[in-house]
């Protein structure tokens, strides 16, 4: 499953690397590293949305921080 | 950078320029439209056909200093093709020139397997359709009348990636792409660019965050004996870095856990790779994923220096600078936890000096965070060296024989003999660019031309071992391991 994470400097304001750090840990924790790959990606343009940009197998979402477990858990363990 | 002319280099530099200036006066969007008028204000093309091809290769090359793709596709790969300023170069790949006399020999046609040559009017022909490449007839030929052609983006890469579409317009496999950016300087059009971090890094240190900047080892004599380390810092710290760290010290630390991983290895008679050089991993992943066991678990000298800053402070940016493109592909790989947040090359640093009107001066070499031997971890052998220095540090056996990858195409071939199980040597040093890191894509001068500097201002340096120097950095608060 490929997961992408916006970098751009929009996202990092809004805490991507809050996002990735945690989405590291979950990856770990769960052992999916072999499953999960997770990448970085220039900035899209959706930066008008409140969360940081993901996308999981291509399609968008909106991420905060705080709803990463969550999100981690629905859409990322959700499709395993 | 050097294999091209200096016209190219001039245009692409504007364009960092123009962007980061934008960028800096916190303007890109009402000024990004700008560009492409300000710097082909016309009535005469200069280049090209027409005044509207110029103005929209300069739009597509604005979208990647800003992180986009040219051509408004969504693709990852940092590689890109500006496809306005790809001028389809022909891809049959022999011809007969006029230096055929149409000869009663016709040493060209007995030599052709294929019966792709027949005799025209004036010249030979060669018939497309039957021709397989092989060069018999250029060799056969007397006169040296018949040219092999090879698209020089095609020719350069050295896991052929490069294909073209149907109007033969440049395509890159991205499957197959290593991003190691040898065809960007290879394009006499420069038709081949890489997508920069300049605006993002512009705006997080605009907005107020710590951001420090790593400076790969392979930097040092590149602007000449007077611009040290220490030139690189000031320079910086003037445009809003807070600090500036020499990735020497990282190649310090990825030389000592790459030396116990090796010792390890040699014990169990397991064949390793090194893991530093990013197209080489990425060749590794990409082209090798049978080999992946073999490689080091080690991080790169720039992830060891971004997690040893961000274990102290984890909200600080780190920013890699050097002469890699695929650097910045290893920004973007997120399984590895810590490394930097971004890559630039020299020319878009140097860009973001300019455009605060910040030029490099010369200052006292008094800078130092790597050992020698980490500040030669940028040259082809360096890596090698610098571990056998560790093996001897600790009292291992340091008589090991190691494969040194003099550029892809010799890590391609150490992979393959790995891979057949007949490798003989213990270690395969990989370094994608020839000579190591200071004959990366984005160097500014080529290593014969600033080996004399680079000589002067490494031999500046005290003579502190590996170990020695990492006793002074905080070595037990971050892991020097993948995962």
């Amino acid at each position: 499953m490929r997961v992408t994470i916006c970098i751009g400097s929009a996202c990092h304001l809004k805490g991507s690397r809050e996002v990735i750090s945690q989405m590291q840990e979950l990856v770990a924790q769960n052992g999916l590293a072999a499953k999960v790959d997770l990448n970085g990606a220039f900035c899209s343009g959706n930066c008008v949305k409140e969360g940081v940009c993901v996308t999981v197998d291509g399609e968008l979402y909106s991420v905060k921080p705080e709803e990463t477990k969550g999100f981690f858990e629905k859409e990322i363990l959700g499709r395993m | 950078m050097v294999t091209n002319d200096a016209t190219l280099l001039r245009v692409k530099h504007d364009v960092l320029y123009e962007v980061a200036k934008a960028a800096w006066d916190g303007q890109l969007d009402e000024k990004k439209e700008e560009i492409p008028y300000r710097l082909i204000p016309g009535p005469q093309a200069q280049f090209r056909c027409c005044i509207y091809k110029e103005r929209e290769i300069i739009r597509q090359r604005v979208k990647l200093a800003v992180g986009q793709c040219p051509s408004g596709k969504d693709s990852s790969n940092v590689v890109q093709v500006i496809n306005a300023a790809c001028e389809e170069c022909p891809i049959a790949s022999y011809i007969v020139t006029d230096n055929c006399r149409k000869c009663m020999g016709k040493a060209c046609q007995n030599s052709c397997h294929f019966g792709a040559i027949t005799m025209g009017e004036n010249r030979a022909h060669i018939d497309p359709n039957k021709c397989k490449e092989c060069g018999m007839c250029a060799n056969a030929c007397p006169y040296n009348a018949i040219a092999h052609l090879e698209r020089p983006c095609k020719k350069a890469c050295p896991v052929d990636a490069i294909t073209y579409d149907e109007y033969g317009i440049c395509v890159i496999d991205e499957k197959k792409c290593i991003q190691c950016g040898m065809c960007i300087h290879s394009c006499p059009f420069g038709a081949i660019g890489s997508k920069t971090f300049i605006v993002d890094v512009i705006n997080l240190i605009r907005a107020g965050k710590r951001v420090v900047a790593m400076i790969a080892p392979a930097v040092e004599g590149q602007f000449g004996p007077d611009i040290t380390m220490a030139s690189w810092r000031t320079a910086l710290k003037k445009i809003g870095f807070a600090d500036m760290i020499e990735v020497a010290l990282g190649g310090d630390m990825t030389a000592a856990s790459e030396a116990e991983e090796w010792a390890e290895a040699y014990k169990e008679g397991k064949k390793m790779t090194t893991s530093c050089c990013p197209a080489f991993v990425n060749m590794i992943k990409q082209h090798f994923p049978m080999l992946l066991d073999n490689m080091s678990t080690t991080v790169s000298p720039m992830c060891g220096v971004s997690r040893m800053i961000k274990a102290e402070d984890p909200e600080t940016v780190t920013v890699f600078i050097g002469p890699c493109i695929a650097k910045k592909s290893e920004t973007m790989d997120l399984n590895i936890q810590g490394n930097a947040d971004y890559a630039l090359t020299l020319g878009e640093a140097r860009a973001m000096l300019r455009a605060k009107g910040v030029e490099l001066e010369p200052e006292e070499n008094t800078l130092q965070n790597g050992s020698v031997f980490g500040k030669r971890f940028g040259n082809g052998g360096g890596v090698t060296a610098a571990v056998l220095q560790c093996l001897k540090e600790q009292g291992e056996n340091a008589d090991i024989n190691v494969m040194k990858c003099n550029g892809a195409a010799e890590c391609k071939k150490a992979l393959l003999l790995l891979k057949a199980g007949k490798l003989p040597a213990d270690f395969v040093e990989g370094m994608a660019c020839v000579g190591g890191c200071v004959g990366g894509p984005s160097k500014h001068k080529t290593e014969q031309e600033a080996k004399k500097a680079r000589d002067l201002l490494i031999g500046q340096a005290d003579k502190r071992e590996v170990h020695e120097n990492l006793g002074n950095y905080p070595m037990d608060k971050f892991s020097m391991h993948r995962h």
